[in-house]
């Protein structure tokens, strides 16, 4: 055994210096990484531990002026694959097909492409989501969001529009309001392992979405309905191409109800409505099918013009009114024809008939042509127009939904000949849209003031804290109170004995006028193709709404007061009601109104049955007892049953009494 | 002087290094495996329990072998190197079990074996006893360094048939080392040194071993291809550099969760560094400079050659993986798969080192006071 040599101990320490060095080296290495360069590496780490995710906000709801709801958001399922997941694709394919309601080779395709996550289908329902859920599959997940449900369906589509499948507004208030709708996105931010879990510590900063903001609409869903049944009626009815109904508060410029028939299912505003159009769209190439879409989601009311015909005249009488040219005492004479024109004959509706000496507001009431080309020319080129621009003709009406038209209308005086001058006195030679229409016939119902219509009355926030508020806007006074009241006159009068009698309402107090228009088609007029329409306000003697209603392309008959005239009444008599106004019938309506009837046999029916019956017929009657029941059973009856009555009659009724 | 050097007390430094580093080992394995042993076995402790028993068991080795004394070892050097050997052929048997791509474990029935690991210590043992018998002949061509190679290619070359380049290299160097310290000719270590580097380019630019060359790039400039062949090197930066000087907190660590692939085993360094900070990562640092320095001071200090080559070796194998591995993880040198001794999850590399320290500490009983400091004075 021999002690280690010099050599030995001489090379181990040469050793050491060399592990020495390297340890040293080592610590500079650590020292730079840890100490110099940490703050770099550190931050570039961060960012590959952090994930943040966008958290989706709350689109705000839609309500109707009574707190209806209109538009909510309801769950839905998003699908989505995890490529690297997904073990047997061609299996997994298989189970997804039925569910997803795509084909087996499309879903194939998504699943073996692409990066690591792939979105499958969105917005499926869950029932779907579950039946997907139960298969089990791996690398299959379903995420839950929201999108847009229209509890009512159809109801105010044109008002409300839709969202795509991103909710982003599309149409209607969904659109122009989509900015407050929307709301702001959260953000999640958290820290995840390699493969996208969360980490067990140092968890997630939330930044919470901010919920869209809510909208209360003008709109009254009772009143919506009146609008739609009653256009829905006149479309079948009429056989027409499209019915446009608008009903607004002319106090205040609120739009109360605003439909179009034909209209769409904004649900799923793709779908065909009915089986008709199921199949006139079954043949359509996709531009085609697309082009029938835009058509069908085209609000009218604002998007689309029309030639107003007679209802125009409303504008020429108030301008003449205004202007101090006309009154009660003006006398008007139709001989049927005018000819005062070199080369131009234009006549009136009942040329074959003329109307003959009549004051103004007969004149108004017979809805004569050749009366107003007289007012025209005395109101003059220049005065008329600028009555005309007044009223909101050629000018934006301001209201708040997206594309509305300016209409068509002269440019300057210089560009109206005399032709233009006497034809735009009825409606013809200019382009409105209806709500220009009917906004003109609120200045005129409400003393005169041109107001800024509007559908969205308040935005709250998801608190119910009030965010903006669409007060009443006067845009401009156009006309005098006086000028108003005397215009409204003559608008009852239009519907009490002129030519808009078919929306007379007992007890109520209408206004309105007719008018027809043949339809410019490539810029010429075609022959047998109307636009009728009826623009009626009520009650009279302090206006609550006025109602615009147009049929477009009626085949039946065209007359505006046949036509759109009756359906206008019924919205305008159900309105009334609805709205609390109470029915004052004068003498004579009240004579009118009594019809005979025969009296009933009510013997042997229970109290409950008989009363159903008698309101039926509208027959009060009277009874006195103290102990009765609904069952009780009439013994006696008079008049007795089979005899002449009429409405005014009260029945008194006898009844058993019940034993105790 | 034969015989007369009393029995004392161990080196107290290795052993308190050597505990201090198995129990950091146990603490952060803990720490870095729990979010692998959740996912795979479903319990976070999994792979702690394991690590505690290895320490426990290869504590005690280190124990008894601390008690046993050297020299039954150097009588019986052949035997154990003869058993290591074969225990390294056993893997080419049916007993042997490949794991990704590679052969290096024995199936012992409850659990694996690594035999490169005991072929390091059975090699530096039947060197050691070689390296003396040969005393100055180790210097001659025919008689030491013919046969000094043999043995060094005998124990690379079980190692390197594992496909195991990395601990064929600690092998090598340690041994090459120890051949070193013995006497080795100086024109031997020009031409060792040579032959090194034409191996290093055989084995990085020959065919069939791209791989190597990719890592070598990836090293030159990790963040060039950070999700390819850049990747753990990037990610081991971004931890050691989260970390900072104190750490970001033991047990926080944001890297172990599947950033960096097995943290818990060749990368648990990093780990330390995030957690630690540079201060967790210097103490570590220190604590195998104290084991390498006190175990050549140990090898300075014994009293016969055998215990000074193995002691040095011991010394030598310390350091050569110890710091391979830190110089990996900082990206001081090429990637390649080596673990941390004493810190890394793994039961036959913890026992086998700590047996290794238990013949340390058992040669560090027999040492003469301070020779070096009597040679110096001496000289």
């Amino acid at each position: 055994m021999k002690n280690p040599t010099r050599l030995n101990i001489r090379r181990l320490k040469f050793a050491i210096i060399i592990v020495s060095l390297v340890v040293f080296f080592l610590f500079y290495k650590l020292a730079k990484i840890q100490l110099v360069e940490a703050n770099d590496l550190k931050k570039q780490a961060m960012r590959q531990w952090t994930k943040s995710l966008e958290i989706e906000p709350l689109r705000g709801i839609i309500y109707d002026r009574n707190g209806k709801k209109l538009a909510i958001n309801a769950p839905s399922y998003t699908v989505w694959a995890y490529i690297a997941e997904i073990e047997n694709p061609q299996e997994v394919a298989e189970q997804l097909s039925p569910h997803l309601e795509i084909s087996e080779e499309e879903i194939l395709k998504l699943i073996t492409t692409g990066t690591n996550m792939r979105k499958l289908k969105q917005s499926i329902s869950l029932e779907q989501a579950e039946a997907i859920k139960s298969l089990g599959i791996n690398g299959i997940t379903i995420t839950e969001g929201t999108k847009r449900y229209y509890p009512l369906n159809n109801l105010a589509s044109y008002v409300l529009g839709f969202t795509d499948i991103d909710n982003n507004g599309q149409y209607g208030v969904e659109k122009s309001y989509n900015s407050y709708l929307k709301g702001t996105p959260g953000l999640w931010i958290k820290s995840t392992d390699a493969v996208n879990r969360q980490l067990p510590f140092d968890g997630e900063i939330i930044y919470d979405a901010q919920n869209g903001n809510n909208l209360i609409l003008t709109i009254d869903e009772n009143i919506q309905r009146f609008a739609e049944e009653a256009a829905y009626e006149a479309l079948v009815n009429n056989d027409a191409k499209s019915v446009n109904v608008i009903v607004m508060d002319p106090m205040t410029g609120e739009i109360l109800a605003m439909a179009n028939k034909p209209d769409y299912n904004i649900n799923s505003p793709r779908t065909p409505i009915d089986e008709q159009t199921k199949m006139d769209w079954a043949n359509l190439d996709s531009e085609q099918l697309q082009n029938e879409w835009f058509k069908l989601w085209r609000n009218y009311s604002v998007n689309d013009l029309y030639e107003p015909g007679s209802t125009f005249k409303i504008i020429t009488a108030a301008a003449a009114i205004e202007e101090g040219l006309v009154n009660q005492n003006t006398h008007f004479h139709c001989n049927g024809f005018y000819r005062e024109i070199p080369n131009v004959t234009l006549r009136c509706a009942k040329w074959y008939d003329p109307h003959g000496d009549q004051d103004l507001y007969e004149a108004f009431a017979n809805s004569c042509n050749i009366a107003f080309i007289n007012m025209a020319n005395m109101v003059g080129k220049e005065t008329m127009l600028k009555y005309i621009k007044a009223f909101g003709f050629g000018e934006l009406t301001e209201i708040d939904l997206i594309g509305e038209q300016r209409g068509i209308i002269p440019m300057q005086p210089k560009d109206i000949s005399d032709v233009n001058l006497a034809t735009i006195s009825y409606g013809h030679s200019v382009a409105v849209t209806p709500i220009q229409m009917i906004n003109a016939l609120s200045a005129v119902a409400n003393g005169g003031y041109l107001m800024t219509p509007h559908v969205v009355k308040t935005i709250i926030d998801e608190d119910g804290n009030i965010v903006k508020n669409n007060l009443p806007e006067i845009k401009r006074q156009v006309i005098s109170q006086s000028t108003s009241k005397i215009m409204l006159e003559m608008l009852e009068k239009t519907v009490s004995e002129g030519t808009g009698t078919k929306s007379y309402i007992p007890g109520y107090r209408v206004g309105g006028k007719t008018g027809t228009a043949e339809k410019i088609i490539d810029g010429k007029y075609v022959q047998d193709k109307y636009i009728s329409s009826f623009g009626g306000v009520a009650p009279v003697e302090n206006p609550r709404i006025a109602v615009l209603f147009i049929v477009d392309e009626p085949s039946v008959t065209y007359y505006g007061g046949t036509v759109a005239g009756p359906y206008a009444k019924d919205i305008i008599e159900k309105t009334l009601e609805y709205l609390g106004v109470p029915k004052e019938m004068s003498e004579e309506e009240i004579e009118e109104n009594t019809e005979e009837l025969i009296m009933p046999d009510l013997v042997g029916l229970t109290l409950l049955e008989a009363s159903k019956l008698l309101n039926e017929l509208n027959i009060k009657y009277v009874l006195e007892y103290k102990n009765i029941s609904q069952e009780s059973i009439v013994s006696q009856q008079f008049p007795l049953a089979g005899q002449e009555i009429d409405t005014n009659t009260i029945v008194d009724l006898y009844f058993e009494e019940s034993k105790p | 002087m034969k015989n007369k050097i009393q029995k004392h007390e161990p080196d107290f430094y290795i052993l308190f290094s050597t505990i201090m580093l198995v129990f950091i080992g146990v603490v952060m394995v803990y720490s870095a495996s729990s979010p692998k042993a959740l996912a795979d076995f479903g319990d976070p402790l999994h792979l702690f329990k394991r690590q505690f028993i290895w320490a426990i068991v290869g504590l005690s080795v280190m124990i008894l072998l601390m008690n046993v004394d050297y020299r039954i070892l150097k009588k019986n050097a052949g035997i154990i190197y003869l058993i290591t050997i074969l225990s390294g052929l056993l893997i080419f048997t049916p007993l042997g079990i490949e794991l990704k791509g590679a052969r290096r474990w024995i199936n012992l029935g409850f659990t694996t074996f690594m035999p490169s690991d005991a072929i390091k210590l059975g090699s530096i043992i039947f060197f050691a006893s070689f390296l003396e018998n040969k005393k100055e002949k180790v210097s001659t061509f025919r008689n030491g360094l013919i046969p000094a190679f043999l043995i060094i290619g005998l124990s690379t070359g079980l190692v390197y048939l594992q496909k195991d380049l990395s601990t064929s290299a600690t092998v090598a160097g340690t041994m090459i080392s120890m051949y070193f310290i013995a006497g080795m000719p100086y024109y031997v270590i020009f031409i060792s040194g040579l032959a090194s580097v034409a191996f290093l380019r055989f084995a990085i630019f020959s065919e069939g071993n791209e791989y190597r060359l990719e890592r070598v790039k990836a090293f030159r400039d990790p963040f060039a291809d950070k999700l390819g062949d850049g990747y753990q090197i990037v990610q081991s930066l971004y931890a050691l550099g989260s970390g900072g000087l104190f750490g970001v907190g033991l047990g926080k660590s944001k890297q172990k969760f599947f950033y960096i692939p097995e943290a818990y085993n060749d990368f648990i360094f990093s780990i330390i560094g995030e957690e630690l900070g540079f201060v967790g990562t210097t103490f570590v640092i220190a604590l195998f400079f104290i084991i390498i320095i006190r175990a050549f001071k140990v090898a300075i200090n014994s009293q016969d050659r055998f215990a000074f080559f193995v002691a040095s070796g011991i010394g030598f194998l310390v350091a050569i993986q110890s710091l391979m591995n830190i110089a990996v993880v900082t990206s001081s040198i090429p990637a390649t798969g080596i673990n941390l001794p004493f810190i890394s999850s793994g039961g036959t590399s913890l026992i086998f080192y700590l047996a290794s320290i238990g013949i340390l500490l058992n040669i560090s009983r027999y040492t003469i006071k301070d020779r070096s400091i009597k040679n110096e004075h001496n000289s």
